[in-house]
Formats: C-alpha cells, sequence, structure tokens
C-alpha cells in the first residue's frame, strides 16, 4: 500500500488500537488534520487550551492504562503543551505527544512559529523521536508506543516536519508487526534469589508494613499485592500516587502516608522493622528527612527502574522487575511457606496500630454535623460526595488543600479510580483529566474535586465539555484563596497572607458554568450540603458545578513538621504537634 | 569525592548526545571532561555484539568518555541515570557495566 506521510502517521495511530486523540490544530499540522479529517476509527477531541490536551489524555491514560495521544502544532501548540508532558513524566503515564513542525528546509531559521520542541522537552521524556523521513513515520510511531507503555512507563514525543507529512508524496506502508530496540531492555521478571531473601525477610518481621505507590498501579498488580496479603496480613499503606490499590476499606489499611499522612500510617512506617517498597520511590513527600526516615527498618524495594532505588533511601534487598510479575514470583513462594507463617506474631504490631488510629486517626463523621452554626468543612464536603456516589465513582483534583482532602476522606477500593497530578503538583489538571477520564468510561460517574484556584487555570475546557457533552461532576471547594499557600503562611510566615487572595474578583461560577450550558449549584451552608451534592449526582445528562463555600481558615492534618522532623514529627492540628 | 572516567557505548544519532550532556546539568552533576568520537574498530567491543547479537556498521556507534568528580552513591546515580537513557547501549564506570539494562559487576568497558 502506497500511502503519503499525513496518512501513514493516522494510519499508523489507528493500527496501534488509538481511540481518541486529543489535540488542537495549526499551521504545521494541518496535513495530519486534513487525513484525521479522512477516517473514521479514531475520535479527535478538541480541546480550548493544549495543555488541556495533555491533560485529558493524562486522564484518559491513568485511567485505562492505555496510552494517551496527544497532537498539537508547532512553537506555542508545543509549548502550551509542556506542562501537561512533564505532569505525566513525573507520575510515569504513557503518553505519546505528537507535534508538528516547521518544513525541514526552515529548521533553524527562526521561521515562524518554530520551536525546538525536541530540545524543550528533553528533560521531561521518557524519549523523543524527530521524523527525518516518510518511509520512518510507521517504525518511529511503534517504537514510541513500545517505549511509552514499557518499563517504567512515561511520555514520548514525535516531532515531524510540516514537509513530511505532505499528501502529494507517496510511500509503501506497512505496519511493523514486532518492535525491537537494542539499547532497551527494560527488566521483566526478579532474580529469584531476591525473591527468596524478600520472603525470608517477610517471615521474620515483627512489625512489617507495606508501602505500595503508583508503580503498583502501573504494572496492573493489585490483584497480586491483594493476594499477598491474605497470606501474611501486613498493615498497608499507599502513597497519593498509589491510593486504591489495596482497598481502603479493608482493615488492614492504614491510610495515605507522607506530609499529609494519617497519623497511624506515619507512626507505622516510622517504628517498622520491615518495610515493603512496592512501585513507589521514597519522595521528599514521603520520608521527611532521609536521614531520619524509619530508624530501624529492613528496606525491601520493588521497582522495574534501577536508578529509583537506592536514591534517596539505601535498600537493603533490591526487587527488579515489573512489579506484578515479582509480586506473582514471591506469591508462588510464600504459598509453599503457609505453614511457616506465624500470624501471632505480629498481632501486638496490628494492636498497637490500632491505638495509633484510636487516638489520632482521621475523622471520618464530620459530614453528620449539618447544623448552620459552623461554616461548612471542606473535610464534609469530601465525606458526602463519597457517600452520595457509592465511593465507586473517578475522582480527578487538582493541586491544593481540596487534593489532600479527598485524598484522605475518599475511599477508593480500586486502583486507576483516583487521577490527581501527584508528582509534578499542577494545577489545573482537574477539569481536563476527567475529561479523558469521562470519554473512555461514558457509563461510569466521574467527579472532579477542585478549588476556585485551580479550576481557573484550565476553566476554558468547560466549553469542551459541552462540546462533547461530557456530564462530569465538579465540586469546587470554594475557601476564596490559595488555601495551602495561605496554610503554610499561617504556619511559617506569621500569618502574612502574600498575593493568596482574589475574593473580590472571582467570578460568580454558577453563571459562568450556566454561559457554557452546563448546570451551576452554589452552596454556602450545611443545612443545604447534602441535598445540594446528591441533587448533583441525579442530573445525569448534564455536567454540574457545585461551587461550595467552606471556611476559609480550615487547615489540612496531620501535617509532617519540617524541616529536619522525622515521620513521627506530626502537627495534629492547630498549634498542636506530636 | 574524586574524578571518575565513565564510558558509554551508544547510538550514533542525532540528539543522543545532547540527551547525555542534558541530563547532567538536570541531575546537578558536573562534567570535567567530555570526548566522543564514532567507533571504527569494534573488535574490543566484540562481546557487546554477541550479546545483542547483532553486527555493529561503521558509523553506527559512538564512544563517550566522561570524566566527572564525585562521591560513591552519586556515582552509582549517574550510572543509572544514564542507563536509562533509550540510545545507551553501555555504560561502564571504574566498577561496573550496564549492558542493554543489565548490571555487571567490572568494568567492562
Amino acid at each position: 500500500m502506497k500511502l503519503a506521510g499525513n496518512d501513514i502517521l493516522i494510519q499508523s495511530l489507528i493500527n496501534e488500537g488509538v481511540e481518541y486523540i486529543f489535540g488542537y490544530p495549526g499551521g504545521a499540522a494541518l496535513h495530519i488534520y486534513d487525513s484525521i479529517f479522512q477516517q473514521k476509527e479514531m475520535q479527535h477531541i478538541l480541546v480550548r487550551h493544549e495543555q488541556g490536551a495533555t491533560h485529558a489524555a493524562d486522564g484518559y491514560a491513568r485511567a485505562t492504562g492505555k496510552p494517551g495521544v496527544v497532537m498539537v502544532t508547532s512553537g506555542p501548540g508545543a509549548t502550551n503543551a509542556i506542562t501537561g508532558i512533564a505532569t505525566a513524566f513525573m507520575d510515569s503515564i504513557p503518553m505519546v505527544v505528537i507535534s508538528g513542525q516547521v518544513q525541514s528546509h526552515l529548521i533553524g531559521t527562526d521561521a515562524f512559529q518554530e520551536t525546538d520542541m525536541i530540545g524543550i522537552s528533553r528533560p521531561i521524556v521518557k524519549h523523543s523521536f524527530t521524523v527525518d523521513h516518510q518511509s520512518n513515520i510507521a517504525q518511529i510511531i511503534k517504537e514510541a508506543f513500545h517505549i511509552a507503555t514499557s518499563g517504567r512507563q512515561g511520555p514520548v514525543v514525535i516531532d515531524i516536519p510540516k514537509d513530511l507529512t505532505n499528501p502529494d508524496d507517496l510511500f509503501d506502508y506497512e505496519y511493523p508487526k514486532e518492535v525491537n530496540i537494542r539499547s532497551y531492555n527494560p527488566p521483566l521478571d526478579p532474580e529469584t534469589s531476591q525473591i527468596e531473601r524478600v520472603v525470608e525477610a517477610i517471615l521474620n518481621a515483627n512489625q512489617p508494613v507495606i508501602y505500595a505507590g503508583g508503580g503498583t498501579i502501573s504494572s496492573n498488580a493489585s490483584k497480586e499485592l491483594i493476594e499477598l496479603n491474605s497470606y501474611i496480613n501486613f498493615p498497608v499503606t499507599n502513597t497519593l500516587m498509589g491510593l486504591g490499590v489495596y482497598p481502603a476499606t479493608d482493615d488492614k489499611f492504614l491510610g495515605m502516608l507522607g506530609m499529609h499522612g494519617t497519623f497511624q500510617a506515619n507512626m507505622a512506617m516510622h517504628n517498622a522493622d520491615l518495610i515493603l517498597a512496592i512501585g513507589a520511590r521514597f519522595d521528599d513527600r514521603i520520608t521527611n528527612t532521609p536521614d531520619k526516615f524509619a530508624p530501624n527498618a529492613q528496606i525491601v524495594h520493588f521497582d522495574v527502574d534501577h536508578s529509583s532505588v537506592s536514591k534517596i533511601i539505601e535498600a537493603d534487598i533490591a526487587v527488579f522487575g515489573q512489579v506484578k510479575n515479582s509480586l506473582q514470583a514471591i506469591n508462588s513462594l510464600i504459598k509453599e511457606r503457609l505453614n511457616d507463617i506465624d500470624k501471632s506474631k505480629i498481632q501486638k504490631w496490628h494492636s498497637q496500630i490500632a491505638e495509633w488510629k484510636n487516638n489520632h486517626g482521621l475523622n471520618h463523621d464530620l459530614y453528620k454535623d449539618e447544623s448552620d452554626i459552623k461554616p461548612i468543612l471542606p473535610q464534609a464536603v469530601v465525606q458526602h460526595i463519597y457517600h452520595a456516589s457509592k465511593g465507586n465513582a473517578f475522582v480527578t483534583s487538582d493541586v491544593g488543600q481540596h487534593q489532600m482532602f479527598a485524598a484522605q476522606y475518599y475511599h477508593f477500593d480500586e486502583p486507576r479510580k483516583w487521577i490527581n497530578s501527584g508528582g509534578l503538583g499542577t494545577m489545573g489538571f482537574g477539569l481536563p483529566s476527567a475529561m479523558g477520564v469521562k470519554l473512555a468510561y461514558p457509563d461510569e460517574e466521574v467527579v472532579c474535586i477542585t478549588g476556585e484556584g485551580s479550576i481557573q487555570m484550565c476553566i476554558q475546557e468547560l466549553s469542551t465539555c459541552s462540546q462533547y457533552k461530557l456530564p462530569i461532576k465538579i465540586f469546587n471547594i470554594n475557601n476564596l484563596s490559595l488555601g495551602m499557600v495561605k496554610q503554610w503562611q499561617d504556619m511559617n510566615y506569621d500569618g502574612r497572607h502574600s498575593s493568596i487572595s482574589y475574593e473580590d474578583s472571582l467570578p460568580d461560577f454558577k453563571g459562568l458554568v450556566e454561559s457554557y450550558g452546563h448546570i451551576g449549584i452554589k452552596i454556602t451552608k450545611n443545612s443545604e450540603l447534602r441535598d445540594g451534592i446528591e441533587k448533583a449526582f441525579s442530573i445525569k445528562d448534564k455536567l454540574v458545578f457545585v461551587d461550595v463555600y467552606v471556611d476559609p481558615n480550615e487547615h489540612v492534618y496531620p501535617m509532617l513538621v519540617a524541616p529536619n522532623g522525622s515521620l513521627k514529627d506530626m502537627w495534629l492540628s492547630k498549634g498542636n504537634k506530636t | 569525592m574524586i574524578e571518575r572516567q565513565l564510558t558509554l557505548i551508544m547510538e550514533n544519532k542525532p540528539g543522543a548526545l545532547a540527551r547525555v550532556v542534558g541530563l547532567f546539568h538536570q541531575r546537578g552533576y558536573n562534567i570535567d571532561s567530555l570526548h566522543v568520537d564514532p567507533i571504527d574498530d569494534f573488535t574490543q567491543y566484540k562481546f557487546i555484539e554477541d550479546e545483542l547479537n547483532i553486527k555493529f556498521s561503521m558509523g553506527e556507534v559512538s564512544r563517550l568518555i566522561i570524566k566527572t568528580t564525585v562521591g560513591d552513591a552519586l556515582m552509582r546515580q549517574i550510572l543509572r541515570q544514564i542507563n536509562k537513557l533509550i540510545e545507551v547501549i553501555a555504560v561502564s564506570d571504574n566498577e561496573s557495566t550496564y549492558l542493554k539494562g543489565i548490571l555487571r559487576d567490572e568494568n567492562l568497558l
């Protein structure tokens, strides 16, 4: 078959099984868009800003496990995509971004809408390609998808000059059946000797904790993790990125750990004698001061990425490989040793953890107080959303206090249901990522928990939601200020609130969303909260935006004491620390 | 902190060198010296061809020699970060080698 470059590109994406392309057209991508117009297998979603395209593709990828695909033009189209690419990179999300480029003979001449996309994106991609000839396009697409979705996943950029998509020049097309990159060989199966050492460590532990992160979700290893713990009964904590990989309503679940982790999760980690770190990378929001991290723990680290292991915290046993394969290997070995598991051995440890939880655990019943004497608590909003959505919605969030409240109070029982920018912390992520999730799962409930600061960073995508009829439920936890910045200013800068307020210039969100054809609900009193949230969920065919005015003085707790604190050093409420 | 030498064998493709140099800056490491040339005599690297079951042809692969002054832990981290670059076939410091992603306990390059 003979095809032109633009058709080779699009046909390759179809052969790759792509359902949606999130993008925005422009000069250098015009030939490609003409090719998109002439096919029916994939749907192009026209966003309102390229950042929205990357986040939507990212949300699609996080929810489905399949790579998200983005199409942008050169210059500003490419640079606008950068924040979303960096977001995906930090959280190891598979994504393929295709950027148009000026014609080959113009490269390097400062041509109209020329920018060095490969150079700009280099530090925030897993890999990138410049297309140098039409006959290489199919091979490059194949390699890009392979790299994005294997090993430690991540975004891949393909930059393609306009002349190489010219519809007049035809070339042989055959999509490669397989791919083999001789310099790329991510680990898959763990070494047996390491697995044997891990099993011994498990059998000998008195105060163990499983600390599972986003890598466990990327590797689709939730089932294996739950199976492992059905044999060994360890307490389990999840990172912000790992929430849902172990059921939050299981009695062995401790909640999230780290900066705003639960008291019992942080105390268990600090006092552990064995930590099984599974697809987690000991980032600074987890460890607090690394020198003071879990002083008595033996560290077992499961990861697909060599460079993550012993980067921050030295591992005693390293298990390289896909987490799924490693856990399968552990499970089959431990099944032969069931008689050697002494369940009473860790009973005292479970009692200790129960005591911690009892003393300073989170209060999940705040929503029951519906009196109008006090302002609405943001935590109670999340609790109402949890109950009204029956605990099984996809929840996306933005970044800040509302994100932490969502992570603390919505109990995620399944992986891929909690979608947030954990690594880069990108405000503006919530709404566009919810679009990607809703397109992937049109029959599922998709909730975006956001704040009045974050939502305004990508609010233009409300228009995209109306074009494609995406009935997302958006809950705007409105505290009239940049709450997390304000919290730090309260705690570390004697309450000097520098540049965190815009109270007098906020839009009327209800009126704003209605101008896009959506439904707006404004809630200012506790007594209106339950009905308002239930009403939002009862509307099935429309996007509903619920603007909830909450107590502007509320802080997120627990919060690790920094600098120089350990995981046992936490603020538990205003002025009260451990 | 001592000066160490890293040797890389990598695909001779446009942009590959920029990825290595960029990585040093991005991760906060310093390059004391850098030497790069295409490999024209593969005798010394036949074991790589055997290992990968391929035959290199002229101009296809480059050798980079980088000198940097760092401590032990950082050296290991640099080695692992370089090994992650898709176009790097093998990388070695004084003590160990990553060959197509797999760690060996000796300097093979």
